[in-house]
């Protein structure tokens, strides 16, 4: 969803206006708009009368927030002790390289953002890439790039 | 304020009960180094772990950060003993390992026989050089000054202070007391005839009308004029010509 003034009060609207309020609201800008928009901080320190600082202190502390704009789709590649040893680097390695796209970044088109992360829990069936909730195990370089093409 | 007496290194010394027992040593002339604690902020202290001291209160023995530790009737306290200065050493390594390039780590850390730490240390980009992220700085802005220019941002190994969004802050007056505060000298403040810098923000100063010496950045004058009904022919000269 884009983000506009409108949407942004909208959501602000949503709760009271205390300080208390503020990690809910951003939560809300998270899932509205795939982001924390620096528009969306301004307006709500004006809005609650605290420092834009103590706002922004939130923002970047808490890791389901972001403030760069989120992909659709979440690619986590895992990283964790078994996974590595069944090449989780050349898994990682062939994304960045078929997609244009930094670890723990967003591809240009806005579909993917790609997360390295701990263990996942599905040891046994390593190495492991989970796009949004589906765990795709045994995941092999040459294929990846394929099976992420079918997120649109 | 009750008066009580404590023991320190085997003297006998009286306080005021609950001041810090840093300052009581201090007061005596006994030295504790210590990096966030700064007398003047009521927040401050209890981060950087630098001021550990030994407290025995009957058979028990704990070890406290002595700039928060309220001193009360009969505790003895120990500064510099074996135990104490192995768990110092061991902060002191993690502490260089952060910001190895700074001088006040350095010397602590070479005090107390350290010159390498064994851990990988931080590079340039992890975080603002230098900084230990004891949030002093952001605790004057907030408590001192009042204006809540800066907080400290993101966590973990990068968590250090910043203006909102990494970008100039509108709030700050430029007055500069995060520099002067930080223990390690990580906030840049540069001050030319015309104007000073920090926070990525630059500021006009205010020059007196006798000497035309630059002596307050003109956005503080006006956030004391504000904030204080301080009146504005006073910010005309400067201390010296007042
Ligand atoms: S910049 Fe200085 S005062 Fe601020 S958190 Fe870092 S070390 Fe502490
Ligand atoms: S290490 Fe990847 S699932 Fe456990
Ligand atoms: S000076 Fe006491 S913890 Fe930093």
């Amino acid at each position: 969803m884009d983000v506009t003034i409108a949407k942004v009060d909208e959501i602000i609207g949503r709760y009271g206006k205390t300080e208390e309020s503020i990690l809910a609201v951003l939560q809300d800008f998270q899932r509205e708009f795939r982001y924390v928009p620096e528009e969306g901080m301004k307006r709500l320190a004006g809005v609650l009368d605290v420092p834009e600082s103590r706002i922004y202190a939130m923002g970047t502390f808490y890791k389901a927030l972001s403030l760069e704009p989120r992909g659709k789709h979440t690619v986590k590649v895992c990283m964790g002790t078994a996974c590595h040893l069944k090449g989780a680097n050349q898994i990682l390695e062939a994304i960045e390289r078929g997609f244009s796209v930094k670890r723990n970044h967003t591809t240009k088109d806005k579909n993917f953002t790609v997360e390295s992360v701990n263990c996942v829990g599905a040891c046994a069936m390593a190495p492991v890439i989970v796009v949004d909730e589906d765990y795709h195990g045994h995941a092999r370089s040459s294929k990846v790039v394929d099976i992420l093409k079918k997120y649109n | 304020m009750k008066k009580v007496k404590i023991v320190i290194n085997g003297k006998t010394v009286e306080g005021v009960q609950d001041q810090s027992v840093l300052s009581l040593a201090r007061e005596n002339g006994m030295y504790i180094p210590s990096l966030c604690y700064n007398a003047e902020v009521q927040s401050s202290g209890g981060s950087c772990r630098v001021c550990l001291v030994e407290v025995h209160q009957g058979k028990s023995m704990r070890v406290v950060t002595s700039c928060n530790y309220p001193v009360r009737e009969g505790i003895e306290v120990k500064t510099d003993t074996e135990f104490v200065r192995k768990i110092r050493k061991g902060v002191l390594e993690l502490l260089l390992c952060r910001a190895p390039e700074s001088s006040e780590i350095k010397e602590l850390a070479a005090r107390d026989g350290i010159t390498e730490p064994r851990f990988f240390t931080d590079g340039p980009d992890v975080h603002l050089k230098n900084c230990i992220a004891c949030s002093l700085c952001t605790q004057v802005c907030e408590d001192v000054v009042g204006v809540s220019a800066i907080s400290m941002v993101n966590r973990g190994r990068e968590k250090q202070p910043a203006a909102p969004y990494m970008k100039a802050s509108n709030a700050c007056i430029g007055c500069g007391a995060c520099a002067y505060a930080c223990p390690t000298g990580a906030i840049e403040m540069t001050d030319t005839p015309d104007a000073r810098t920090i926070w990525g923000k630059t500021f006009e100063m205010q020059k007196c009308s006798v000497c035309s010496t630059p002596f307050i950045p003109k956005e503080q004058a006006e956030w004391i004029i504000k904030t204080t009904g301080k009146d504005r022919a006073f910010f005309e000269k400067c201390p010296t010509h007042r």
